[in-house]
């Protein structure tokens, strides 16, 4: 079972309920999607991680067999390809690697070439769980690949999957969450945490993914969020208060359940819940 | 010669525009019978590479000196590739005022800048 964990808003709490679930859930799978800056491998203390990278290609023209039609330039929406006076510019970090612009080539001029954009890492916590993230190359573009690839997975055997996800609705949040059974959306009862949890709760129910919500930091703000999700039927799975203890432990780099046990089973009802919801449908 | 200008509005009188790859228009004079003509910038809303497509517009009206503003690194190799001139558009507030510095050689030729080879 694949579990997203998202926000709309950065700083909700979404890596502090990814680690919580990943510590708390046994034969869970925990993976760092945020790959522009990745943080769970702090909280969870990642040992012995071994590193392979990621790879994306981008077109090299043929000057021989280019007669600059323009037809690749006209295509890509990206503007990574530019037919100028006597030769094509490549912008290689705007290329999406689409494979379009050889399709388009009545010549047969273009051909790709591969570049690293970054590496995944693979390894485990010090609470055993199994743990994967990505990492981006600083003036990259876009993390789809690495995402793409970090979810990549040989064998589930069983095991449940928690992604911590970029914040926001982007291109690379909608790779993070392609594919899964369920998402955790996390957010804070304020203004600022409701306006963009709606365009999540928009992005997720326009891909069919199955939600729930975790109201982080519960106390602080107002009740707009829950007058929400009433009007939107979105259920509510748990809420962690606004205390101070709690900020403690994360500003520490500690995972809170870990040192506040009575959360432990808050976790895992949790994810039962999901388990059992997902049996029924 | 043509020589293109990023401008708000039409014509000679309207205030220039601080923006390259996303300004409202270009307006282009063609300095041997001062025809003066507007085209609109098609680029500014793209989400990325307006630089660079800006260029690819302005070479179509066959504009061989560019007045433009701080380029980014996109539109610095388009317009090396185009073979269009960029020259800087200091800080004058009309189309007409920086043509009249542009023909009294007030504009500085934009000489290609070192350290920005990340494209």
């Amino acid at each position: 079972m694949k579990i997203a964990v998202l926000s709309g808003k950065g700083g909700t709490g979404k890596t502090t309920v990814t680690s919580n679930f990943a510590v708390n859930i046994k034969h869970s799978i925990g993976i760092d999607s945020d790959v522009e800056e990745p943080n769970l491998h702090i909280f969870m203390d990642m040992k012995n991680s071994a590193s392979e990278p990621v790879y994306t290609l981008y077109p090299s023209i043929d000057k021989e067999l280019c007669n600059l039609c323009g037809k690749c330039g006209d295509f890509c929406n990206y503007h990574a390809i530019l037919p100028a006076k006597n030769q094509v510019i490549i912008f290689r970090e705007s290329c999406h690697d689409c494979g379009g612009c050889k399709l388009v080539c009545p010549n047969g001029a273009i051909t790709y070439k591969k570049r690293e954009i970054g590496k995944i890492f693979k390894g485990r916590s010090k609470y055993n769980t199994e743990l994967h993230y990505g990492l981006l190359n600083i003036g990259e573009m876009s993390g789809v690949k690495i995402i793409d690839q970090l979810k990549k997975y040989s064998d589930l055997d069983g095991k449940t999957i928690f992604i911590d996800s970029p914040p926001g609705t982007s291109c690379a949040t909608v790779a993070a969450v392609e594919d899964v059974d369920y998402a955790v959306i996390v957010s804070e009862p304020t203004p600022f945490g409701v306006s963009d949890m709606k365009m999540v709760v928009e992005m997720l129910r326009e891909m069919k993914i199955p939600l729930g919500l975790i109201i982080n930091k519960a106390g602080l703000g107002d009740e707009e969020i829950y007058h929400y999700c009433e009007d939107e039927n979105i259920e509510i799975l748990g809420e962690i208060p606004f205390d101070k203890k709690i900020a403690e432990l994360y500003a520490d780099g500690k995972i809170f359940s870990d040192s506040l046990p009575e959360y432990q089973d808050f976790f895992s009802d949790i994810y039962k819940k999901i388990a059992e919801g997902r049996r029924s449908l | 010669m043509k020589i293109s200008i990023c401008s708000k509005k039409e014509g000679l009188d309207s205030l220039i525009d601080e923006r390259f790859g996303r300004t409202e228009n270009f307006t282009i004079i063609d300095m041997d019978t001062m025809i003066v003509e507007t085209i609109e910038n098609t680029a500014k809303n793209e989400a990325s590479g307006a630089g660079g497509e800006a260029v690819k517009l302005i070479s179509k009206y066959n504009v061989d000196i560019a007045v433009v503003p701080h380029l980014g690194p996109k539109a610095e190799k388009a317009m090396e590739a185009f073979e269009i001139k960029t020259v800087s558009q200091e800080d004058y507030k009309t189309v007409g005022e920086v043509l009249e510095a542009y023909k009294s050689g007030k504009l500085k030729e934009i000489t290609k800048k070192k350290g920005l080879t990340r494209l």
